[in-house]
């Protein structure tokens, strides 16, 4: 592994980790789409910054692009405090505006200069270990690398000053304006940082993966976790794997870094999707197939203990009277049997003790309507689930 | 996550220490950026040094992207030659700051005098970067390129001088051909319309009217009134053909087209011409002396 390789893959772990943490605030507040609208509405900021220094690589313009980021997005709360319009609506709004005047301002003035986003916001990781910090002649690293640790420094410092304020004002902004916290200025600071984070790591990575990096690891965290610290650690785990096992992936293939990054990202994502193990869509489909097997389960035992006649609790009765298929009708058994609720003497069919106590107490929580209560009650009684 | 930071702080405070000196004995690695950057450098270098060009055959410069290989070139680069006058966009500060890191850069667009250079009217520091199409230009840049190699790497000195005249000779041939070829075309006629505004340069040495629909920049588009404006001027002018360029959409110059026949006058798409990118390796076109050959016959040709 050469110095640069290495570089890029610390670079791209900073930011995985600088946007992970407002990724996370950003996904659960339902406003993922501000950073998309940042990339965009950012083209004003850089070509106001040109008309003023004439010079496509002053740090200006890159001055410039984080303001009018943050121009997004007080802008987006204005329209959206109006009451009139969402939170997504109101991005929609806003962004195109800015952008299309970043664009109208560059046919009207500057049409023969090449004034694109891209001359301006390197956006390209691969080149990123050559553009590097120098004082005075000695070699500090890359450029990137010290601005997104700044970025992260002050993004983890305010977040650990601010938890509390964050925490409370995103889930519950009525109760933290009860508590005296504003959440217009949680909001504002969030949404800055937010802003100066995008345009930080977009001239360290590109657009998409910014974008990618900021909702991708919070979307997938809040797959496995409703707790925020976990989730917060979880955004910055998968971001910074992801980072890392996209960057050996574009090593593989020779082929663009953030691009395969952003695959990475995509796949973690899909595979938690399937596999997680309570919101996944694996474990939803066994949960919804174990909840109709106990409901089979319990109208069998209630059938038991309302008929004493033999030939209604005969194995065979099952199949006929009820009007279950075989199979079903065997794993029912077999789970009843399993969970000692049933008897079998001669193919007849009895409750236990055990059985009889559990029919009653569903019974109970049915008739009640507290059928939350009915999930602690199996846990309680069953050995195996169906 | 603290100690992440940490152990981040420490790998890049490990890894900050410079690379190791290179082999004596390899030959230099020269990397490129434009496929006609790359034509002219292995023309000059030959079999003496090793050229990789960035952007490969038929990529435009716009839409170039890097690939995680292009680390390793750069990387293990001796020396670089790119265009500048921003035709790369951001990566021209790139090169610029490689100087530091015993990298040597050189942009091939800094060694013409500015004046011959056409500049912004808006924005005076700002250069049209299509300097290659020009052939007197192209011949400067040989031989500031073979002057540079030979100060670079002397031992192979007799190699870069010997190519280097080899190829003069042969510009030299090619603008003989091109002079001929365009003198068949009446100078009224020598009207250029194009998607974008590569062909400056082009129009100035062969005294052609060269119109692009598009600005420099890629963001924008082409405005209706531009449309308009040039449909009536194509009119006005009776150009019979305009022309689409290999790296630009087709779409923009179809409207173009299309505004003209809707006044009752038509005008031909005249081909597909080379502008920020060469041909595919190989073909008559993926070298610049093809490529030129291939722009003039198409352009004289539509026009005649």
């Amino acid at each position: 592994m050469s110095n640069a390789q290495i570089e890029i893959q610390l670079i791209a772990s900073l930011v995985a980790i600088a946007c992970a943490i407002p990724g996370t605030f950003l996904v659960l507040r339902k406003m993922a789409l501000i950073t998309d609208a940042i990339s965009h509405s950012i083209l004003p900021g850089i070509v106001i910054g040109f008309f003023i220094t004439h010079d496509l690589s002053s740090p200006l313009l890159i001055v410039m692009a984080a303001a009018s980021g943050v121009l997004t997005v007080v802008l987006v709360e204005f329209i959206q405090k109006t009451g009139l319009v969402k939170e997504d609506t109101a991005i929609g709004l806003v962004f195109p505006a800015l952008f299309s005047i970043g664009i109208i301002l560059i046919a009207q003035n500057a049409n023969d200069v090449h004034l694109d986003i891209d001359a301006v916001l390197l956006g390209e990781l691969a080149f990123a270990p050559f553009d590097r910090l120098m004082i005075q002649g000695t070699d500090l690293g890359p450029k990137s690398l010290w601005i997104i640790g700044v970025i992260l420094v002050i993004t983890l410092g305010l977040l650990i000053a601010f938890f509390k304020e964050l925490k409370i004002s995103t889930f519950d902004a009525g109760l933290a304006s009860a508590l005296g916290l504003s959440p217009v200025v949680v909001h504002y600071g969030l949404m800055t940082v937010s802003s100066i984070t995008t345009v930080g790591a977009f001239d360290a990575v590109g657009a998409i993966l910014v974008i990618a990096l900021m909702i991708a690891p919070a979307a997938t965290a809040y797959l496995l976790t409703n707790n925020l610290k976990k989730m917060l650690l979880l955004a910055v785990l998968f971001g910074v794997c992801s980072a890392i096992a996209g960057y050996w992936l574009a090593h593989g293939l020779d082929t663009s870094i953030s691009g395969s990054m952003t695959s990475v990202l995509g796949l973690v994502f899909l595979l938690v999707y399937l596999f997680a193990p309570n919101r996944g869509f694996f474990s939803v489909l066994y949960r919804q197939k174990q909840q109709r097997i106990e409901v089979s389960l319990l109208t069998f035992l209630l059938h038991l203990g309302n008929h004493h006649e033999e030939e209604e609790r005969h194995v065979k009765h099952l199949n006929e009277h009820i009007n279950w298929q075989k199979v079903r009708s065997k794993s029912v058994l077999d789970l009843a049997l399993k969970n000692n609720m049933i008897t079998i003497e001669k193919d007849i069919v009895s409750l236990t003790d055990k059985g009889k106590k559990f029919t009653t107490e569903a019974i109970d929580y049915i008739v009640t309507n507290k059928n939350s209560e009915i999930e602690n009650m199996k846990d309680r009684f069953f050995l195996f689930r169906g | 996550m603290k100690k992440i930071i940490t152990i981040l702080i420490v790998a890049l405070a490990l890894f900050s220490c410079k690379k190791g000196v290179k082999n004596e004995n390899q030959k230099l690695n020269v990397v490129t950026t434009t496929s006609m950057i790359t034509d002219l450098v292995k023309n000059i270098g030959g079999d003496a040094i090793e050229v990789q060009g960035l952007m490969g055959s038929g990529i435009d410069p716009h839409l170039y992207k890097a690939s995680e290989g292009d680390v390793t070139k750069l990387v293990n680069a001796d020396v670089i030659f790119y265009n500048g006058l921003h035709l790369e966009g951001k990566l021209v500060e790139v090169f610029e700051k490689m100087e530091h890191q015993d990298i040597k850069t050189i942009a091939i667009g800094e060694s013409l005098d500015k004046s011959t250079l056409i500049g912004s009217d808006y924005f005076a520091s700002n250069y049209d970067p299509h300097i290659w199409f020009n052939v007197e230009n192209w011949k400067l840049i040989t031989t500031f390129i073979t002057n540079q190699l030979v100060t670079i790497d002397p031992k192979n000195a007799n190699v870069f001088k010997a190519n280097s005249e080899t190829y003069l000779a042969k510009l030299s041939k090619l603008e003989d051909r091109l002079q001929k070829t365009i003198a068949t075309l009446a100078k009224e006629k020598r009207i250029l319309v194009t998607a974008h505004d590569a062909f400056s340069y082009f129009g100035q040495a062969y005294e052609f009217n060269v119109v692009g629909l598009q600005g420099l920049s890629t963001a924008t588009e082409a405005g209706v009134q531009d449309v308009q404006k040039l449909a009536n001027f194509i009119i006005e002018k009776e150009v019979k053909a305009i022309f689409v360029e290999s790296s630009v959409p087709k779409r923009t110059i179809e409207a173009l087209q299309a505004a003209v026949k809707s006044k009752d006058h038509e005008v031909a798409i005249g081909g597909t011409l080379f502008s920020d990118a060469l041909g595919n390796i190989g073909s008559k076109e993926g070298t610049y002396i093809g490529m030129f050959e291939y722009n003039v016959n198409t352009i004289v040709n539509a026009l005649k």
